[in-house]
């Protein structure tokens, strides 16, 4: 049985209180993920965005592992809440009950406010991100995507969350004092060097910073921190780097850049459905060629 | 080669063998040192014993950063290297750190680490929120409210008191110096014996023991003067809280916005910040906005009305403006608002905490005023022209620089009584030109009536 809570519940402070409908009348799902059966759904109120309230939910794994898609009247991309109850900031949630009679929590993953969201949403093959990786995420914001990551790695993972604002910061410690698996850190992602004690080799390192030489930021993090073999995304956004070219051209020269770091894209994706002139790219970092042998370090 | 490696749970020292092959040396122990100086680069005390300890002679010490590579080196005299080269061994050192370190589990340095990241992030977060600008509005309010308390007390004190002695409220004017007088007086009986040199002047207190004696008003019981005395005190306690309270602002606005204080001073920097309700918001207004902050009403209705807009608001009571010329106030309000501008960005979204952006740019300002006071003159001063570039010459080039204009002058002037060099004031200035002025077109006459003669 799926149950969409709408948000203020929990975490939340807008004080709309609501009974969980339907629980008398439960029927069992067939546990999460994989066989879903249809589920009877009785929610008080409706909410704007994606998923309505009362609407039947089916929550099936997504192709990347850790990502569900909760399918109904419109499609939502959720992760698994690693912290159940808790909400970062009113987003909805979706309950499926189990087998056993314990529910699991989902939270919703809006693709207008994640990059991440936005590419696996426009069709990304890899993200590279599963349970039990480390990432390395520069430029976490107010960690709206850190949290989401953190659902997707999982207690046996670890994300370092770099934000250089004081006032995101704030926030962002607040969140990462929930979930442990968040280790926040404010500082400037273009001196690495300064935050060296505190992270260990990370598999994936996400980039989101949105500054005109953040290749260069990308690629000193990456010599720090990534291990040979290990990937990478950045999230573009041609108008931090040049206004007046064209956002291909832009496109182009960032990719450029990344290569002289020996981190070499693998896919290009653009994210224009939900913010103009972005694009992501992911990639791999000192990828093992096939004739040069590993040397071992 | 050693190398040094910074992790959550202390500071570690490897030895390179030969052939890129690591080998463990020194353990952590429980050497926590400071993991803030390692972000900041300077070396702990407890670095540098474990360094000394177990850094042999002439090996060289392989550091992750040049700046502390630099410090050690200073200080224990061990040669640092930090390369490429260096970078890469510290990232397979990094990998693989469990393994090289014998007493460490991956488990145990995960929760080290993000104990430390709290720490760390709490710490650089507290610094910030030091500079909280909610006081200063507070305080700002208080000190109005406070002003408003004590003139109010001062009136009741002048009512009360005037029922008995109503002479005194004509005589003296100033409100602390009334409530003084009354406190130490009482009964105006008692004015001719007591002494009131601390508080008045002698020719006040003369005329003060004069009226005592015809004066025209009731008698008081001493109940009644035991309450005018608590409303004595009661204003002057008010008096000196609000003088405490100007030094409390003074040194929060000094902390919290050190340029824009340089400039306008405490009391208008502070009446700024709380108009906007925070330094951010008033960081993200235009210098238009500034110049007439406060002046809200007038600029409407005489938006509305087609009329002339304010010149400025809030900045009016700013030193360099209240100085100025009733002509020059309003350029030197547009200039000022506009440096203050600039001046707030800097304190809001700047990390020094110093003032001498504010102090230079004071200076300007000043130095723009005097420039515009002097007019035309302003021609012939060549040191203190408002140049936006500036740059700072010696003391020895400016003199040929004011012997020159003061030579032409003296040129001109040959055919007049010999002229006061232009600096000497900007009156004789003025005089001086209007004199120049006059004076051509009438060489000019007199030449041409010689050559018709």
């Amino acid at each position: 049985m799926y149950i969409i809570m709408p948000s203020g519940r929990g975490g939340g402070g807008s004080g709309r209180g609501l009974a969980r409908g339907g629980e008398g009348g439960a029927i069992r799902g067939r546990g999460r993920g994989r066989e879903s059966g249809p589920g009877r759904v009785k929610s008080r109120e409706s909410e704007s965005g994606g998923i309505k309230g009362g609407s039947k939910v089916l929550v099936t794994p997504h192709r990347h592992a850790g990502v569900f898609v909760a399918k109904s009247k419109a499609d939502a991309l959720v992760t698994k809440n690693l912290v159940p109850g808790e909400i970062i900031y009113n987003e909805k949630r979706i309950f499926v009950q189990n087998e056993d009679r314990s529910t699991v929590e989902y939270r919703v993953w809006n693709p207008h406010r994640s990059k991440l969201a936005d590419a696996i949403t426009t069709g990304v093959d890899n993200i590279w991100i599963k349970p039990g990786v480390n990432v390395l995420y520069l430029g976490a914001s107010s960690g709206y995507t850190v949290s989401h990551i953190s659902d997707i790695v999982g207690p046996e993972g670890c994300v370092y969350a770099v934000e250089h604002s004081h006032i995101c910061g704030k926030v962002l410690m607040n969140m990462a004092e929930k979930r442990t698996n968040v280790i926040p850190i404010i500082e400037d992602a273009r001196h690495p060097a300064k935050y060296r004690m505190l992270v260990g080799m990370v598999d994936v390192i996400f980039s989101d910073v949105n500054q005109p030489d953040q290749s260069k930021i990308l690629g000193l993090n990456a010599s720090y921190f990534l291990k040979s073999g290990g990937h990478f995304m950045i999230s573009i956004k041609a108008n931090s780097i040049d206004s007046t070219i064209a956002a291909e051209t832009v496109y182009q020269m960032e990719v450029e850049k990344l290569q002289m770091e020996e981190l070499r894209p693998t896919e290009i994706l653009h994210i224009d459905s939900c913010e103009e002139k972005h694009a992501c790219v992911f990639g791999g970092y000192r990828l093992p060629r096939k004739q040069k042998a590993d040397t071992a370090v | 080669m050693l190398v040094l490696f910074e992790t959550s749970g202390g500071f570690a020292l490897f030895k390179v063998l030969d052939e890129g092959k690591l080998s463990n040396v020194e353990d952590l122990g429980d050497e926590f040192s400071s993991a803030e100086s390692a972000r900041r680069g300077t070396s702990s005390k407890g670095l540098r014993k474990f360094l000394k300890n177990n850094c042999g002679d002439g090996e060289t010490l392989a550091v992750a950063d040049s700046n502390i590579g630099n410090i050690i080196t200073e200080k224990l005299d061990v040669q640092c290297v930090h390369n490429n080269a260096v970078m890469e061994l510290l990232r397979g050192v990094r990998s693989q750190l469990t393994e090289l370190l014998s007493g460490l589990d991956d488990n145990d340095l995960a929760p080290m680490s993000l104990e430390l990241s709290h720490i760390l992030a709490r710490y650089k977060l507290k610094i910030t929120s030091d500079k909280v600008e909610t006081m200063i509005i507070q305080v700002i309010g208080l000190l109005d409210d406070l002003d408003k308390e004590r003139n109010t007390y001062a009136m009741r004190v002048r009512e009360l008191y005037g029922l008995h002695f109503p002479e005194l409220a004509k005589i003296v004017q100033d409100n602390i110096l009334y409530a003084k007088a009354v406190k130490l007086m009482g009964n105006r009986i008692n004015a001719a014996n007591l002494d009131f040199s601390e508080i008045l002047a002698d020719e006040v207190e003369a005329e003060l023991k004069e009226v005592a004696v015809i004066s025209m008003g009731t008698e008081v019981t001493d109940l009644d003067l035991i309450h005018i005395r608590q409303l004595c005190d009661q204003i002057l306690s008010l008096a000196e809280y609000r003088a405490q309270l100007n030094d409390y602002l003074k040194s929060r606005m000094n902390k919290i916005a050190p340029n824009l204080t340089a400039l306008v001073g405490e009391l208008v920097g502070a009446r700024l910040i709380s108009h906007c309700g925070s330094l951010l918001n008033l960081a993200k207004l235009p210098g238009s906005t500034i110049q007439i902050l406060g002046a809200e009403k007038a600029l409407y209705r005489a938006r509305r009305m087609n009329h002339a807009t304010p010149k400025h608001g809030l900045i009016y009571h700013a030193p360099v403006v209240s100085q100025a010329a009733p002509e020059h106030k309003g350029k030197i309000s547009r200039s000022l608002a506009a440096k203050a501008a600039l001046a707030i960005r800097c304190d809001a979204f700047g990390d020094g905490q110093d003032n001498t952006m504010g102090v230079e740019t004071r200076l300007k300002l000043e130095a723009r005023l005097r420039n515009l006071e002097g007019g035309d003159l302003g021609a012939f001063e060549e040191e203190e022209v408002y140049y936006k570039d500036k740059k700072k010459k010696a003391d020895d080039e400016e003199e040929p620089k004011t012997e020159e204009p003061s030579k032409k002058k003296k040129t001109e002037a040959e055919l007049e009584t010999a002229k006061e060099p232009v600096k000497k004031s900007k009156h004789e200035g003025v005089t001086g030109l209007l004199i120049l002025i006059f004076l051509i077109p009438l060489i000019y006459f007199v030449y041409v009536n010689q050559l018709a003669c």
